[in-house]
């Protein structure tokens, strides 16, 4: 064994290393680099831009600092193609062009269009959904029991699409055996009865497609003689299955997941509020609704006056309903969401912010404390800003009244 | 005059021979613009397939790191990061924009409680959703002189000392007979073939778990062993031909005999000496790249205990140093038979040399493994241990049938057989107890 042998040997030996080296570096390299970005970027005084993600919903969950960009599943601001304005939706009832028959009954007229749309259905997630009006879910339509209900349903969709109303009405205007083709149109006509919170949504087959993809809505009817003044909102629960695997990734209520929760809704202290509670979602079992610090009168269906139970969960199974009445006896951030923990986290839950008699001081001290990481700007003109994109709502559909809640 | 004419007919004909190879290629660009240029829809048939591959997941204090890269056909736009399916919000650096092939590393701010399996989630803009999961969260090493001396001492332990200790059985393989030499050389054959499956085995599950289709880590692999295979034996046979020339010039000096170096022209009165010099330097040059195979083998053992640690695998268990310790110190056998009955002067120095150019490389392989791990740095040396020890068995085999007249014969020999066999047969059942 002569030495250059060994020279050679330890020479060959030493390159195979140098070119292990030099691969794993190359591959962690880049890495490397970008930890080093903050530093780099600090040490040329440039400007550095560096943001605080919060793993949670607010303070006292792990932070990070990152230079890059920021993946946030939670917050629904500076959004533009969202499925819904969901502090609009709440409020919302489309009372439709009301006329009078011969015989003196009140006609209430609507325009329903269904439509294609590409939507944001979480905070940079996108679905091809199918909706009514351009929205997930679709306007909510009131009528009030012994109406001349006539909704004219125009299909601009690619599929063929149909709308199927809860309640009592002829075979004819069941909406599921008179299919409206794309380019088609239909008109549905019906006597709004019994008084309850219905809903509606298409029936075509594959239904767990067409509902899945969007096409839902809530129908009220009320009783001849009006339930007694409240706050009242529309709360629909709904998920969305972005992947197609017959799972739903997102659950929401009013179609944004977690949007409450960053944009209170804000009621006042010991007023009545109702809500009108639906239950859309498809492929789960059940969902349900938790309210927290409180406990609520439940009218299973909304059909009578009568509350059937004083609890502070109600759970429904798919297409059931009911009206919630309550009211907050203190002020300050209250959470409502499912209570099936895992539709929560995955984007169902909401706040109610309870004013002292109107005053901004419980609000102000809220987005100064714990809304410090998520600093949407709590006021009535938030959710204004981006209602632009939903002017296409207004002209679809054809308002005779619409009101900001039943008081 | 003749002689330039002939140069210049060469020279335009090397222009010529430049032009002919050059005009496919030109018009195989020309098809390409065509194809790719703008206004062109022929290829916009069906719809890309998004693809992410999660190559990496570190957890560090109160943060899981995903290391992930955009292995499908197009760019994509990264939209959320969940942790066990629960969307939490991230950081994503450099941006949430990947284009084809890009990487990126996303923060997820996370309490994560060690020892417990989670799953890293990655939605992009479209929805689909892209994870990978991690058998039991333990923390990240960070290199550090701490953890840098604990991984030193864990690759000290399973791969330089069970080594070291397998050389120990150099005088007792010397002392053997023909025939029980042969069978410990054999099995030292058996030996390696062994690795040199597991390496191939090894690399391919890195390749199905880490990395993405885009990559061809398959194709990758086999390329890169035969590439190292035939690189060594290239290097090998002028390493020994090399010495072999180095002997003859010594035994033409000391017998003042001159006659030609090339080995094709043989006189038989050196014939005899000759082979015996040539028997001495080829033993050598083979233990010695056994030697170097092993060291590779090693360093990708050194690797995976590293990365095992770093990607939170395993638990690293008294029980699994064993088991590389028992499982190495074969290989320490493998170094000593092949030079065993060279007869040439085989120092202690050189043995632990060896040794240590087989062991070493764990430690380093530890360190990369630990701190820099990268699946596909991990398979390019698995698949350089792979070519290098199947490099090893053929030369072993072949100097082994080159000293015989029938070397058919001697190749199916009992001893030879069972050797082979044998050698199989414990490096199996002494990886059983590694635990994966």
């Amino acid at each position: 064994m002569s030495r250059s042998k060994i020279i050679l040997v330890s020479l060959l030996l030493t390159s195979f290393l140098t070119i292990s080296f030099v691969i794993s570096f190359l591959s962690g390299i880049s890495v490397i680099a970008q930890n080093n970005n903050a530093f780099s970027k600090e040490g040329e005084k440039t400007t550095t831009r560096e943001t605080v993600v919060t793993g949670g919903h607010g303070t006292g969950y792990n932070t990070i600092r990152t230079t890059g960009d920021v993946l946030d599943s939670i917050n629904a601001d500076e959004r533009t193609d969202l499925t819904i304005d969901p502090m609009k939706y709440l409020r919302e009832f489309n009372y439709g062009r009301i006329s009078t028959t011969d015989n003196g009954t009140t006609l209430r007229d609507f325009t329903i269009i269904a439509q294609d749309k590409n939507l944001e259905v979480s905070p940079g997630v996108f679905m091809d959904a199918w909706t009514f009006n351009g929205t997930i879910p679709g306007p909510t339509i009131r009528a009030t029991e012994g109406d001349l209900v006539k909704i004219k349903f125009i299909n601009n969709g690619s599929k063929p699409h149909t709308m199927h109303f809860h309640g009592i009405h002829q075979s004819q205007m069941d909406g599921v055996f008179e299919i409206i083709a794309p380019g088609g149109s239909f008109t549905y006509e019906f006597t709004a009865e019994p008084f309850g919170l219905f809903l509606y949504h298409c029936h075509m087959q594959p239904l767990e497609e067409h509902i899945s993809k969007g096409l839902y809505g809530v129908y009220i009817v009320d009783p001849k003689t009006p339930r007694p003044p409240a706050d009242e909102m529309v709360m629909v629960m709904n998920g969305y299955d972005n992947d197609f695997d017959g799972e739903n990734n997102f659950y929401t209520v009013n179609g944004i997941p977690n949007y409450y929760m960053h944009h209170p809704i804000q009621i006042e202290k010991n007023k009545l509020i109702r809500v009108y509670l639906v239950n859309i979602l498809e492929f789960d079992q059940i969902n349900n609704f938790h309210l927290h610090a409180n406990l609520f009168h439940f009218y299973r269906t909304g059909t009578s006056l009568t509350p059937n139970e004083y609890t502070d969960t109600v759970t429904f199974s798919q297409g059931e309903r009911g009206i919630l009445e309550f009211s907050y006896k203190y002020p300050g951030p209250y959470m409502f969401h499912a209570h099936k923990t895992e539709f929560a986290e995955k984007g169902w839950t909401g706040l109610f912010l309870v004013k002292e008699d109107q005053s901004e001081s419980d609000v102000k001290a809220f987005t100064k404390g714990e809304r410090a990481v998520y600093p949407p700007e709590i006021s009535n003109n938030t959710f204004t800003t981006q209602t632009k994109t939903k002017d296409s709502q207004s002209t679809i559909v054809s308002y005779g009244e619409s009101s900001q809640g039943g008081n | 005059m003749e002689f330039d004419e002939n140069r210049n007919n060469r020279k335009t004909s090397r222009k010529k021979m430049i032009i002919i190879a050059l005009i496919p290629l030109i018009v195989l660009s020309g098809m390409l613009v065509f194809l790719l240029g703008p206004g062109m829809s022929i290829l916009n048939i069906g719809i890309p397939l998004p693809e992410i591959t999660i190559e990496k997941i570190e957890f560090q204090n109160d943060k899981i790191v995903a290391f992930i890269r955009n292995t499908g056909p197009e760019g994509v736009d990264v939209a959320q990061a969940d942790i066990n399916d629960r969307m939490i919000p991230a950081g994503i650096e450099p941006s949430k924009t990947l284009s084809r092939l890009a990487e990126a590393k996303v923060i997820v701010p996370f309490s994560w409680i060690a020892g417990v399996p989670y799953e890293v989630g990655i939605t992009i803009s479209d929805g689909t959703r892209f994870s990978k999961s991690v058998e039991a969260a333990a923390l990240a090493p960070t290199p550090n002189v701490e953890q840098a001396s604990y991984f030193a001492i864990i690759g000290i332990y399973v791969g330089v000392i069970p080594v070291l200790i397998g050389l120990l059985w150099f005088p007792f393989i010397k002392r053997l007979s023909m025939n029980k030499y042969k069978f410990f050389l054999s099995l030292t054959a058996g030996l390696l073939v062994f690795l040199g499956i597991d390496a191939l085995v090894e690399s391919n599950g890195i390749v199905e778990q880490n990395i993405a289709g885009a990559f061809n880590g398959q194709v990758l692999i086999a390329m890169i062993t035969i590439i190292t295979f035939l690189v060594l034996l290239y290097t090998s046979e002028k390493l020994v031909e090399r010495a072999k020339m180095k002997s003859d010039d010594n035994i033409s000096k000391s017998n003042l005999v001159t006659y030609s170096s090339s080995p094709s022209t043989t006189k038989i009165p050196q014939k005899q000496q000759q082979q015996q010099q040539q028997q001495l330097a080829k033993p050598f040059a083979i233990a010695m790249m056994i030697a170097i195979g092993i060291g590779l083998h090693n360093f990708g053992e050194g690797l995976a205990i590293g990365a095992a640690v770093l990607l939170g695998e395993v638990a690293l268990s008294t029980f699994l140093i064993v088991g590389f310790t028992l499982h190495n110190t074969t290989e320490g056998l493998a170094i000593v038979a092949p030079m065993a009955k060279s007869g040439g002067k085989v120092t202690i120095r050189k043995l632990v040399v060896m040794g240590l150019i087989a062991g070493i490389p764990t430690i380093i392989g530890a360190w990369i493994g630990g701190f820099l791990y990268s699946p596909i740095a991990a398979i390019i040396f698995l698949s350089i241990g792979a070519g290098a020890i199947f490099q090893v068995v053929y030369s072993i085999t072949s100097w082994m049938s080159s000293n015989t007249s029938e070397p058919r014969k001697a190749m199916l020999s009992t001893p030879m057989i069972a050797g082979f066999t044998v050698g199989m047969a414990i490096m199996y059942a002494t990886s059983l107890l590694i635990p994966s």
